[in-house]
């Protein structure tokens, strides 16, 4: 019995020592924490760069950008972080009317095109993303089919079940969709729906991240998908054979935003990285890291890789983001309620 | 009335005549109503209130929802089939492992198979299932050259949960086809009874609460199922857990999860009330004593044996093909389009990952200590010692473990988002989940096996002179051990695979592996999401080998096997 009670004792003093050592946490001098809505493999060079160009750390966890909002707007009383990073920019123009964020106008605030600010410095815009078509290369040949142009050929019967594209209650990628057609049908709510509805019967899985679809896609488990082009262009530099399209109707374009949270614990650090965000600072790295976004600052150049895939795209319209922000909970819900359980 | 109180006055003066008893009642009490009725309270008052009024408006408003009726129905639906199919072929597989006279070696291998799925993170079977068989699968597209099949929907949920669940169905049934002494199929035999018969009029009829049982145990695990649904159900078939999660984490309506939560309680409440009242009360006990001299079993066929053998290995074989097929997605670069081997996940894994499997690591082992000694402690009171409420106490003690993780998730995000206990974004309010959801399952096997112990064993000490203290140092203590440990173990493998109570719970400070799972498998880094699972199957399989090993050290008469501990 005592030899017993000897292990156990030292299994007991063994476990406390281990959690102990694992406890030491590594609490750099200035650490500011930020939820992403940008994926963790653009999110961390960024960061990375950043504190390397300011000794500034960030802690950071990503979330689709809802449920990242919906963390801000719990957490409204006790901000957990500093910075909501990245994200179309609906979800942030939703967050203004929560209260959820503090103005800030950086450096280069002034020399932003006025669809890259909130006028009152709510948001700062960081980037801009177009959605496109993506499809697989030989659904398309197996199909006989050119890759869509037409926001009509997504709905013809060899789609019937072949196409993925988010869900518009997890990501701002779908919102970003559903405010496309709700601008391709002139904001005549119906025939946006009727449409939808249509589209609807083409989806095999609604995904619960904007870029979700893309593999699936790239891997030809589904033939098409509507995605921001950061997305399918990254497919596409992985080697998967796919096809970037523009519907001739036009499709939109979103802001991605940054944004300091009201009452952050660290706003001085916070106010650092959306300077440092808004500048060439971090927007001329996004081609270093092959990340197809365009820059929203004037002075830095669009990647020719990526300027080349534009140059196919005639109508890229801008989503009005004030009407998105407003309409957003209310369509939707719509969404969900007509469109979901076709 | 008079002799009511009169009773009441009495086990009052029994509370305090015992004042280390009444002390560790009112503290446990304390912790109940702080961690398990609080929160609930809260789902309630959230789902049945209105600015300040009492009415259903929330119920009937969120169930005119189109997408949330059907989801209901769904639920119940998939939850039926999978206790349906679960419990048939947990059946299958306790028949044969029980009856068929397999050699140890074959019972040996039947179990470490079966017992894969139960201390998997969750989505491991989903994500092998898309590998497998998606519209690129490597059986239905590379074998078989379908081009257009469709793995979203019902049929793929219902497949995964089968495989995912029936483990609890066998480890239930197995114990009791088990106790079955088979002198009492002999005698059947003896009178002339065919195989056939037997199985149906003696066989069969003393299972069948071990049936309804696992039946029950099968819902109940299918409906608070959330991850499986989340990857596989796609868009025509929701569900209940993920539409409330969707309702809080996507539309950041709070109050509209709570009441999709509360719809799910209603039909898991009443599967755990039937399991108590009714399943509890029906176990036929054949044991009389000591059991007789070993007789043969006679009560399968040789050509039978050897279908029923093959049948099993044939479904082992695809679970052991499942996590291989895992294990080979995490050291490829694309799977499904680049094959080239590679460690760049684990690396990612062993880079990125690290804070998540720090923090995993630091909340499992607290939560498992305190979830060990919490389950003891109570499971000792109730079932040794006498106090009012003792009953009250042991049910709402397993109440959070019997509700679907998600409601449990909710209910502590509404409860400790603010002031009094504002703890949500702590490592506390994830270890406090695991303790008083987990820690259930130790309480469960402390009960048992204390209901076991002769308390003449006590006695004995006790008259041979020894004080209480001895009694319970010497006596009682080495009695518990083996519970202490199933304990401990229970709650350190849930708390590295369980998702669906704590994706609510997790902050930008304290992240938990499986939570960076999903997060990975929603931005398609498979290989990563691959590996993290790789290696919680690996922690958890080497904390099984450990805690065998001490309980082999500990090992006592009548003390439960490592495999009960999983059983439900």
């Amino acid at each position: 019995m005592k030899k017993k009670t000897t292990i156990l004792s030292f299994l007991l003093a063994l476990t406390l020592i281990f959690s102990l050592f694992l406890s030491i946490a590594c609490a750099a001098e200035q650490t500011l924490n930020a939820y992403s809505i940008w994926p963790e493999n653009w999110a961390r060079p960024m960061f990375e760069e950043f504190e390397k160009a300011t000794g500034i750390h960030v802690n950071f966890i990503r979330f689709s950008s809802g449920e990242a909002l919906a963390r801000v707007i719990a957490e409204k009383d006790n901000p957990k972080v500093d910075v909501l990073f990245g994200g179309p920019v609906a979800t942030h123009i939703a967050g203004i009317s929560e209260g959820v964020f503090e103005p800030y106008k950086p450096p280069a605030f002034d020399v932003l095109a006025d669809r890259f600010k909130d006028p009152d410095g709510y948001w700062i815009g960081i980037s801009d993303d177009p959605l496109v078509f993506m499809s697989n290369e030989d659904f398309l040949k197996e199909n006989n089919l050119q890759p869509p142009s037409s926001w009509y050929d997504i709905i013809e019967p060899a789609y019937e079940g072949m196409m993925q594209m988010a869900d518009a209650r997890t990501s701002g990628t779908a919102v970003t969709r559903i405010f496309s057609i709700l601008e391709v049908f002139d904001r005549d709510e119906e025939k946006a729906f009727d449409y939808m509805k249509k589209l609807n019967k083409s989806v095999q899985v609604y995904t619960k991240s904007g870029g979700g679809g893309t593999i699936p896609v790239g891997l030809g488990e589904a033939g098409a998908g509507i995605f921001f082009i950061v997305d399918a262009l990254k497919t596409q530099q992985e080697g998967y054979k796919v096809v970037v399209s523009f519907p001739k109707e036009g499709i939109g374009t979103s802001v991605e935003a940054i944004a300091l949270i009201k009452g952050a614990k660290n706003p001085e650090l916070g106010k650092k990285l959306i300077d440092w965000a808004a500048s060439p600072g971090m927007q001329n790295l996004l081609s270093k890291y092959k990340i197809n976004f365009i820059p929203a600052h004037p002075d830095v150049d669009i990647e020719p890789g990526l300027a080349k895939v534009l140059e196919g795209a005639a109508n890229v319209f801008p989503i009005d983001s004030k009407f998105a922000g407003e309409n957003r909970k209310r369509i939707v819900d719509k969404w969900i309620e007509e469109v979901l359980p076709q | 009335m008079p002799a009511f109180y009169g009773k009441l006055k009495q086990s009052f003066q029994k509370l305090t005549k015992d004042p280390a008893v009444f002390i560790s009642v009112v503290i446990i009490w304390i912790f109940l109503t702080l961690f398990i009725l609080f929160p609930l309270a809260k789902i309630l008052i959230l789902t049945f209130e209105k600015s300040g009024h009492f009415t259903f408006s929330n119920i009937t408003e969120i169930l005119s929802k189109r997408n949330h009726l059907k989801a209901f129905w769904n639920s119940l639906l998939l939850a039926t089939l999978v206790g349906i199919s679960g419990t048939t072929l947990g059946f299958f597989f306790a028949f044969t492992s029980v009856r068929a006279n397999l050699s140890r070696g074959w019972s040996k291998f039947l179990d470490a198979a079966i017992i894969l799925p139960l201390i998997s993170p969750p989505f491991t079977t989903a994500i092998a299932i898309i590998f497998s068989f998606g519209r690129r699968g490597i059986i239905t597209y590379n074998l078989l050259g379908f081009t257009r099949v469709n793995i979203y929907g019902m049929q793929s949920v219902l497949f995964a949960e089968t495989i995912t669940f029936f483990p609890i169905a066998y480890l239930t049934l197995k114990a009791i086809l088990a106790g079955i002494d088979p002198t009492v199929e002999d005698m059947a035999f003896s009178l002339g009874s065919s195989r056939g018969r037997v199985f149906k009029t003696v066989t069969l009829p003393l299972t069948v609460p071990g049936l309804a049982n696992s039946f029950l145990l099968l819902f109940a695990a299918s409906l608070a199922d959330f991850a499986t649904p989340l990857i596989l159900a796609g868009n025509k078939f929701p569900v209940l857990p993920t539409e409330a999660f969707l309702q809080i984490t996507g539309l950041f309506d709070i109050r509209g999860g709570a009441v999709l939560s509360f719809i799910l309680l209603v039909p898991a409440f009443i599967v755990f009330m039937l399991q108590r009242y009714w399943v509890a009360q029906k176990y036929y006990v054949t044991i009389t004593g000591k059991s007789g001299a070993q007789t043969e079993i006679k009560s399968v066929a040789p050509w039978a044996k050897k279908i029923f053998l093959g049948v099993c290995l044939g479904v082992c074989l695809l679970i052991l093909y499942l996590y291989l097929l895992l294990f080979y997605a995490s050291i490829v670069k694309a799977f499904g389009a680049n094959y080239e081997l590679t460690l760049k996940h684990y690396v990612v894994v062993f880079t990125e990952g690290l804070k998540a499997i720090k923090d995993t690591l630091i909340i499992a082992i607290t939560g498992m200590f305190c979830g060990g000694f919490y389950g003891v402690i109570i499971g000792y009171l109730i079932s040794k010692k006498e106090f009012i409420s003792r009953s009250f106490m042991e049910i709402v003690s397993l109440l959070n473990y019997s509700l679907p993780g998600t409601i449990v998730g909710i209910a502590y995000l509404l409860a400790f988002n603010n002031p009094p206990i504002a703890i949500t974004g702590t490592a506390l309010v994830i270890i406090a989940c695991y303790v008083f959801r987990y820690g259930a399952t130790s309480i469960r096997t402390t009960v048992a096996i204390l209901q076991q112990i002769d308390p003449s064993i006590e006695e004995a000490s006790a008259s041979l002179g020894a004080k209480s203290l001895i009694t319970f140092r010497r006596i009682t203590i080495p009695l518990v051990l083996p519970a202490l440990f199933n304990g401990l173990g229970v709650v350190f493998i849930r708390s590295m695979t369980a998702i669906s109570a704590t994706i609510f719970l997790v902050s930008i400070n304290w992240t938990l592996i499986t939570v960076r799972i999903l997060e990975k498998m929603t931005e398609l880094e498979l290989g990563v999401a691959a590996a993290f699972s790789v290696l919680v199957v690996v922690i958890v399989f080497i904390v099984i080998i450990l805690i065998n090993l001490f309980l082999r050290i500990f090992r006592q008469e009548g003390a439960a096997d490592l495999s009960n501990m999983l059983g439900g």
